[in-house]
């Protein structure tokens, strides 16, 4: 029965892949039930952005679903919140009024929350899902007060009256309505600050889910804030697309450097989503820049760029959250220090992670260099808008984005390495078995995806600037000239690449060297030996270099930010302190976003509730008199 | 048909300004009966008067769950309750003024409402407000939970009295679903006072205050 809701899901996904292309390719479509729900009723409909992330939903959630049959085998908790999580993901692009994005928004965020509840036995998904419920339900306050905002000053709830009625408001009322929105948006797409429950959430819940969690949900939240930005307030003042660029930056640094320190396989990924949606605002934030600007073909690339990234991480984040599943179904274990050898015994999922990881590092002929490379060349043509201030954001962005790509590297090197290299360091790790077929296959697609994606961006790209055309303002070709079928060429010739070219010369420079020893005439035979120990008898997985070990120089350059404190518990023998029993060493670091920000609104929050206490006296009368003095008080006043 | 509902409503104030006045149970509850009586007679007399027959049939329905089956159950409820909560020898003048200056108040706050209605029962309209808010009264100043039970028991019926005087008598399915939903929170609160009863061997106010959180 779970197998069949999760085949359910697959095909459900199928369907929002075609419906989600027909869209991009143009297709309009509506459906408006108007008595179904107050407020202007349901209504849906597709146009090319809603179309973009409508198929990307669907294409997440074919492999997540194949993934999902063959990893929660026939347990039945979980697939009706998976069946509605899917479903509302689809619906909350093709929302066209307030009450039915509300809804589906909702609804999406209610099913995550019980997905994320999934081991409910366990006091740290609990905890996660709380502050996941508290997050998701404070940003939709601030997107309920904007949309509402909007509603009441343009005298519509349709998204449709919104496109022509927000351009005419006051400059204030438009800043106000967008920086609520975007608050609200950036607090699901897990923006920093506002991003401390992404690393509880995603982790907490059963892998197939935080792919879909990490792969597009986050993704709705940049869906809206391009909805908000570029489509229903068109476009607006220079601080949208500077905060949006600035808050991209801030998300990708803080994000990998998190992600660094982090030992826990899926927290780590977790971190990097956030990391990721910081690259996606940066080409955001750059569109809107260039859009304001008057330059329409960089705002083109802008979006594109943060497009092309938005459907790239779905791909490698979807492919590396699976292949970390795997791992956890087989050892059950998340921390990779308990971890290592893994390669031996699950090659299968060690590939894909490996595919992943070159991925979301951004190594040529993959798809994560692609989105990459258009975000730097999108940034680095800043020097056409003529206002200083701007220039130096940029500056920032080009700097921001060349050391996340860098730090993203040495992250992955640990997680692969310690994970599936060496000797295992567990039990759990040296009985771990290869993934069943179901999850290799689900994992096998999303390999195509980043491979495809990678090797593609001629044929991609093409489809995407029409999503992005509309978007793009006033000067915005509406058919880029972007190459041929080889090369791709930007902004005249500004940037080219030709991926495939990349595909063959990476090949040939790693072909050429075998055929030039088989040509030499080297020997074929295979020969084995010991690892060198360093001249020690045995060699033990207790001498491997650890993750900590590993990420501790970064603790050292970061120390400002990581503020790490130093742990030292020596038990010594009670005979003579010459003899050191047992050591005991943590390094553990702090979150300047919890110590700085969290814990003082928090600690507001509980002086404000202490100092409203006194009402609750603990007397019925009391309350009861509450009642009465509101309805006479009410009664005479209104 | 004015004299005659005016003669009801007025009634029914009066006994709800007696309630106020009579401490121990056992006296509420038959006033309670009482009062529950004469609005039924008045639901009756305006379903007559008026010729609307369902309104007949709604007061036979109201003085069954009222006059008999509520008060066997607060009966059920209050055994061995002290029969005068609170401290002997109290006075009741205060309760008294206060109930007299809720009957203003219920007047001020009508006058909008006589203004704008052209009913033959718009002068009742305020007594049976001021019924309300003296049940609210009653169950503000409640000292045990059969005080507070009473006191909202009052309060509907003055709500009930508003209903049939303001519109002739709502629809069968709201006045059906307000009886249902009435008769539920008595049970309930049955079940609620056995359980503090036999949590802290009382049902006074003051004991309640243990349960905060």
């Amino acid at each position: 029965m779970a197998r069949l809701g999760y085949a359910l899901a697959a095909v459900l996904g199928l369907a929002a892949v075609g419906g989600g292309a027909a869209g991009m390719l143009g297709r309009e479509w509506t459906l408006a039930v108007p008595w179904l729900v107050p407020l202007g009723g349901l209504e849906l409909a597709l146009d090319p952005l809603g179309g973009f992330f409508l198929a990307l939903v669907g294409a997440a959630a074919v492999p997540a679903s194949i993934y999902a049959i063959g990893a929660a085998g026939g347990a039945a908790r979980g697939v009706g919140a998976y069946l509605v999580f899917v479903a509302a993901m689809c619906a909350v692009p093709l929302a066209a009024n307030v009450m039915t994005f509300a809804l589906a928004w909702e609804l999406m965020s209610l099913a995550s929350y019980f997905l994320v509840l999934h081991e409910r036995e366990r006091p740290e998904s609990v905890q996660a899902a709380w502050a996941y419920a508290v997050m998701t339900h404070v940003g939709l306050a601030c997107l309920l007060g904007g949309m509402l905002l909007l509603s009441a000053w343009t005298g519509s709830v349709r998204f449709a009256d919104w496109r022509a009625g927000a351009p005419l408001l006051a400059a204030g009322a438009r800043d106000l309505a967008f920086a609520l929105l975007a608050l609200g948006f950036a607090g699901k797409a897990g923006v920093i600050p506002l991003h401390i429950w992404l690393p509880l959430a995603h982790p907490a819940a059963p892998s197939h889910v935080s792919a879909l969690m990490s792969g597009v949900m986050i993704k709705l939240g940049v869906y809206g804030l391009m909805r908000a930005g570029v489509d229903w307030l068109g476009g607006g003042p220079a601080w949208w697309g500077t905060a949006l660029l600035l808050a991209g930056v801030v998300s990708a640094v803080v994000g990998v450097l998190y992600a660094l320190v982090e030992h826990d396989l899926k927290r780590l990924l977790a971190f990097h989503s956030i990391e990721n949606v910081g690259i996606i605002l940066m080409g955001l934030g750059a569109g809107m820049l260039y859009r304001q600007a008057g330059l329409g073909g960089l705002a083109l690339l802008g979006l594109v760029a943060a497009l092309y990234h938005t459907a790239n991480h779905a791909a490698f984040k979807g492919l590396l959250f699976l292949a970390a599943g795997a791992v956890v179904h087989a050892t059950g274990t998340r921390d990779v220090e308990r971890l290592g050898g893994l390669i031996k015994r699950m090659p299968w999922t060690a590939a894909c992670f490996l595919v992943g990881a070159a991925a979301i590092s951004a190594l040529p002929p993959l798809n994560g260099f692609v989105s990459e490379w258009l975000t730097f060349v999108a940034l680095l043509q800043n020097t056409q808008i003529a206002a200083p201030p701007l220039n130096l954001v940029f500056a920032l962005g080009i700097a921001g984005l060349a050391l996340t790509s860098g730090l993203a590297m040495a992250c992955f090197v640990k997680a692969f390495g310690i994970t599936f290299l060496a000797l295992p360091r567990s039990d759990a790790a040296a009985g771990a078995r290869e993934a069943g077929p179901a999850m290799r296959a689900g994992m096998a697609l999303l390999v195509a995806a980043c491979v495809a994606l990678g090797l593609g961006p001629t044929v991609v790209l093409p489809r995407l600037a029409a999503v992005a055309a509309p978007l793009a303002g006033a000067g915005a070709p509406a058919r880029p000239a972007l190459g041929d079928w080889l090369t791709v060429q930007l902004s005249g010739d500004f940037a080219s690449l030709s991926p495939l070219a990349i595909a063959a010369a990476l090949t040939l420079g790693l072909a050429a060297p075998l055929v030039a020893l088989r040509l030499a005439g080297a020997s074929r035979r295979r020969r084995l030996y010991e690892t060198w120990g360093c001249g020690r008898m045995l060699q033990t997985a207790r001498m491997e270099y650890t993750a900590t070990a590993f990420a501790n120089p970064f603790k050292r350059v970061f120390d400002f930010f990581y503020r790490p404190a130093k742990r030292l518990d020596i038990e010594f023998h009670p005979e003579s302190r010459l003899f050191v029993e047992r050591i005991e060493y943590a390094n553990p670091t702090r979150s300047i976003f919890e110590d700085w920000l969290y814990r003082p609104v928090l600690a507001g929050l509980h002086a404000a509730a202490r100092s409203v206490r006194p009402i609750q006296s603990g007397s019925a009368n009391l309350y009861l008199a509450y009642i009465l003095v509101a309805l006479i008080v009410l009664l005479v006043f209104a | 048909m004015t004299a005659t509902t005016n003669l009801l409503a007025f009634l029914g104030l009066v006994v709800a300004l007696l309630f106020v006045w009579r401490q121990s149970w056992p006296s509420r509850l038959r006033l309670f009966a009482a009062q529950s009586a004469v609005l039924a007679l008045l639901a009756t007399a305006v379903g007559v008067l008026a010729a609307r027959p369902g309104l007949v049939v709604l007061g036979a329905g109201f003085a069954l769950v009222k006059v008999w089956i509520i008060p066997r159950v607060l009966r059920r409820i209050a055994a061995g309750a002290p029969v005068r909560p609170g401290a002997p020898g109290r006075s009741s003048g205060m309760a008294l003024l206060v109930a007299g200056a809720l009957v203003v108040a219920a007047y001020v706050v009508m006058l909008p409402v006589h203004a704008a209605t052209r009913l033959p029962t718009q002068g009742a309209i305020p007594l049976a407000f001021a019924m309300a808010l003296i049940g609210l009264y009653v169950c503000v100043t409640g000292r045990d939970a059969l005080g507070h039970i009473l006191g909202f028991l009052v309060f509907e019926n003055g709500v009930f009295g508003l209903a049939i005087l303001a519109t002739y008598g709502l629809p069968g399915i709201v006045e059906a679903g307000v009886f249902l939903d009435v008769l539920v929170i008595v049970f309930i609160m049955e079940v609620v006072v056995v359980q503090v009863r036999r949590e802290h061997a009382s049902i006074a106010e003051d004991r309640l205050r243990e349960l905060r959180g």
